[in-house]
């Protein structure tokens, strides 16, 4: 009877960790309180609910994430053949428009067979493309959305990026864990990229902290009263362009030109597991869109919606990533790939000068603003 | 650059004994000893076309390119010695179906020349619309070509979008969108109506106006400029050497065009130029074709405007209906036999010079021999001696620069 009562006591203290931080949206809040009235259901529910849980694990985490991988793959590939005058994915599921495209293909590769060749170590062949969802997942613990965040410190912007910076050296490795001569070829010149984007990309983010005296988002997004794109333009160039080439959009689709290497690094994929590496670049892209939007667009900035209460924030801030995404993955129809040395060239030259003058402008603006 | 060498002992992987490798295995070992890398391309890659390219590599320079082509010969030649004359116009065709008036020419016009047949005025003029057509959709095509091997997807739909209309007036024409063996000795297979020729005057100024669009979303893009300006150069002597042909000679600043040196069919009685280029570099390639697309819609529009009037077929090959010769085909051609001799063409198909030479044993109705040499196996050694010092990336963008079209190449 004591154990049972152990038991009842020790749930009530989780469910009071769980409902002191909990999401507060009043549309479902008659649902949520008739739950919570539930024994054992109701931890269940709370934890769901948990702001840290809710955002890792549904918006703008986890699902979230799914959602926008698999809208943003079909909407490239839309505007893509709208510009190429093609219709573009349309077969599956037509009365929508083909909109669960992504989805098909993803069904697709789940039973298509995973081959290992016999060259690869296959050890570290399969564990890669899993474990780099970790680079993924993680720097969203540290965005915050608002209403929601994972951890609060006022060293958020630097420890996502130091995240983010992680997921070349995957692919890195993939593609020495593949043993292929493509892959290798593929790998270096990922490398080379990633040592030409990272310094202008670093010095981009710096110039807007400089700017807004802080990195921590909640008080960056407080500042925003104009968006961070107005106040210091040539940084969000850089920035656009470094996500260009972080992410292995054209016209920097150089480690895994297709024509080229064939896919460089993950040239010895196939099946879910290629359909897993294939989806890095894009997370890559929703993390960087949404860093972007708290440092140059006033990140969840909006009117406030009384009856979505916390969920506000976080829906707006999901929206316009979206949006940044789908302005991005419209470079894919207009140019053509650099080569290698030519995208140094840029990143080592124009690029890089460009960021010190954003840094100067940054400065230029501190020093007006104070005195 | 200063280069730091590892004395490390490297064997030759296994693949090269298993596999077939046309390369000696001295030039493995050696590549294997060295710093250099060896690198296989094709034929099945992405940026190969059917044939197979062993690349040397240097870091990141290519040293040497070793080309393995014939992956799709089908032994044209061969094939034609078993066949009757007018059998062969439809063999003919394959290496470049695409460009298929350029080739029916080229051989019906050896036949022709053997048995001194006069073609009437109105055939010559359709056989140069259709030579012209298909000039405008190969250079369409290899564009196209050109732009997905520099990773630029728009710049290969809208040519295989433009390259539609061509297709569709040779279907008005010819009844079927390629392989159209229009072209039979004496004329052309049967007459076009007023209708087919103002459409074809008013896809010419869809043609241009589109053709403009492209031209701002890929030709003077800057990634592309960036891509083919300087690479690839093949200077005026070089090219002469390498006996690369056609557009890409005079690319190199050589002025040699077929059309001018030995006019056929209906080339001088109209007004055009000849498109000569200065760099030789991929991008003048490039440009000179683009600028013969303009060149040879001018030629069709005065074709079309000043076709006469009159027979399509010759009087020596069938006196019955001389507009169309569906329905006579073999009492027209079954017996043809030409005199002993040999008979030899020059054409200047799409890609370049196109020779065709037909020997005769003066009594069987089937060739003895039939030589034909394509533009594309002639500017292959152009083709691979102008990738090397450059980076491996530019293999590529030289190729696409080239339009290297292996099956006419292999024949």
């Amino acid at each position: 009877m004591a154990e049972a009562s152990l038991i009842f006591i020790l749930l009530e203290r989780i469910l009071s960790i769980f409902t002191d931080e909990l999401i507060n949206i009043p549309l479902i809040n008659p649902a949520v309180e008739m739950l919570l009235k539930i024994p054992f259901l109701n931890v269940i529910v709370a934890f769901i609910l948990w702001k840290p849980i809710f955002h890792v694990l549904i918006l703008p985490g986890l699902i979230g994430m799914t959602l926008v991988l698999l809208f943003i793959i079909y909407f490239e590939r839309k505007i893509t053949a709208r510009v190429q005058w093609r219709v573009g994915p349309k077969e599956v599921s037509r009365r929508t428009g083909g909109v669960i495209q992504a989805l098909a293909d993803g069904m697709r590769y789940l039973f298509q067979e995973v081959i290992v060749h016999r060259d690869a170590n296959a050890f570290y062949f399969l564990q890669f493309p899993l474990i780099s969802f970790l680079p993924v997942l993680l720097p969203l613990l540290f965005i915050p959305a608002g209403g929601t965040y994972g951890i609060r410190t006022i060293y958020t912007i630097p420890a996502a990026l130091a995240l983010i910076s992680l997921i070349p050296v995957f692919i890195v490795a993939m593609g020495w864990a593949s043993n292929s001569k493509f892959a290798y070829i593929g790998s270096v010149r990922e490398a080379f990229m990633y040592f030409a984007y990272e310094i202008p990309f670093l010095l981009a983010v710096v110039a807007m902290i400089v700017l807004y005296q802080t990195s921590d988002p909640f008080e960056i997004v407080a500042k925003q009263w104009i968006p961070g794109a107005v106040m210091n333009p040539v940084a969000f160039l850089v920035f656009f362009i470094t996500v260009l080439i972080a992410t292995s959009r054209l016209p920097f689709d150089i480690p895994e030109a297709d024509q080229e290497v064939a896919f460089g690094p993950y040239v010895e994929y196939s099946g879910i597991i290629f359909g897993l590496v294939m989806m890095l670049p894009y997370e890559k892209l929703y993390l960087l869109s949404m860093i972007s939007v708290i440092l140059f667009f006033g990140g969840w900035n909006g009117p406030e919606i009384a009856i979505l209460g916390d969920l506000a924030p976080v829906i707006y801030l999901y929206i316009k990533t979206i949006v940044f995404m789908c302005v991005v993955s419209l470079a894919r129809s207009i140019y053509a790939r650099y080569r290698l040395d030519q995208s140094l060239r840029l990143g080592w030259g124009v690029v890089f000068s460009m960021s010190m003058i954003a840094l100067i402008i940054s400065v230029g603006w501190m020093a007006w603003l104070r005195l | 650059m200063k280069e730091y060498s590892l004395d490390i002992s490297v064997t030759p992987p296994k693949e090269y004994e298993s596999y077939f490798v046309p390369v000696p295995k001295e030039f493995l070992e050696d590549a294997y000893r060295s710093d250099d890398f060896v690198v296989f391309t094709g034929p099945q890659h992405g940026g190969s076309g059917h044939m197979r390219l062993i690349i040397r590599v240097k870091g990141d320079f290519i040293v040497e390119v070793i080309p393995d082509p014939g992956y799709v010969h089908r032994s044209m030649e061969k094939l034609a010695e078993n066949r009757l004359y007018i059998q062969n116009i439809p063999l003919f065709e394959r290496p470049s179906i695409i460009d298929f008036g350029n080739y029916n020419l080229g051989y019906v016009r050896a036949i022709e020349d053997a048995l001194d047949i006069e073609v009437p005025e109105r055939a010559r003029y359709l056989r140069t619309i259709l030579a012209e057509l298909g000039r405008i959709g190969t250079h369409l095509y290899d564009a196209g070509i050109l732009a997905v091997f520099l990773g630029h997807t728009t710049g290969f739909m809208w040519p295989f979008a433009l390259r539609e209309y061509i297709v569709e007036i040779f279907t008005r024409i010819t009844g079927t969108r390629i392989t159209g063996s229009f072209v039979v000795p004496g004329g052309v297979r049967r007459d076009v109506d007023e209708k087919t020729l103002d459409m074809i005057k008013r896809m010419l100024n869809a043609l241009e106006f589109r053709i403009k669009k492209f031209e701002r979303v890929f030709i003077r893009n800057p990634t592309t400029i960036a891509r083919l300006k300087g690479v690839g150069t093949l200077t005026k002597e070089e090219a002469v050497d390498y006996g690369v042909v056609g557009p890409f000679l005079r690319a190199c600043g050589v002025e040699y065009d077929v059309r001018v040196v030995e006019p056929y069919e209906a080339y001088d009685e109209i007004d055009w130029d000849v498109v000569i280029g200065e760099d030789g570099d991929g991008y003048t390639r490039f440009l000179v074709r683009v600028e013969e697309v303009g060149q040879s819609i001018n030629m069709i529009r005065q074709l079309v405007d000043n076709l006469p009037e009159g027979d399509v077929l010759s009087d020596s090959i069938i006196s019955f209906n001389r507009k169309d010769i569906r329905g006579s085909f073999f009492e027209a051609y079954a017996d043809i036999v030409l005199p002993e001799g040999e008979y030899t063409t020059l054409t200047e198909a799409a890609r370049g010079t196109l020779l065709y030479s037909v020997i005769s044993d003066g009594e069987s109705t089937v060739p003895y021999r039939v030589r034909i040499v394509t533009p594309g196996w002639m500017y292959l050694k152009g083709f691979m001696e102008a990738c090397k010092g450059h980076r491996l990336a530019d293999l590529q963008a030289i190729y696409g620069s080239f339009g290297y079209f292996p099956p006419e190449a292999d024949r």
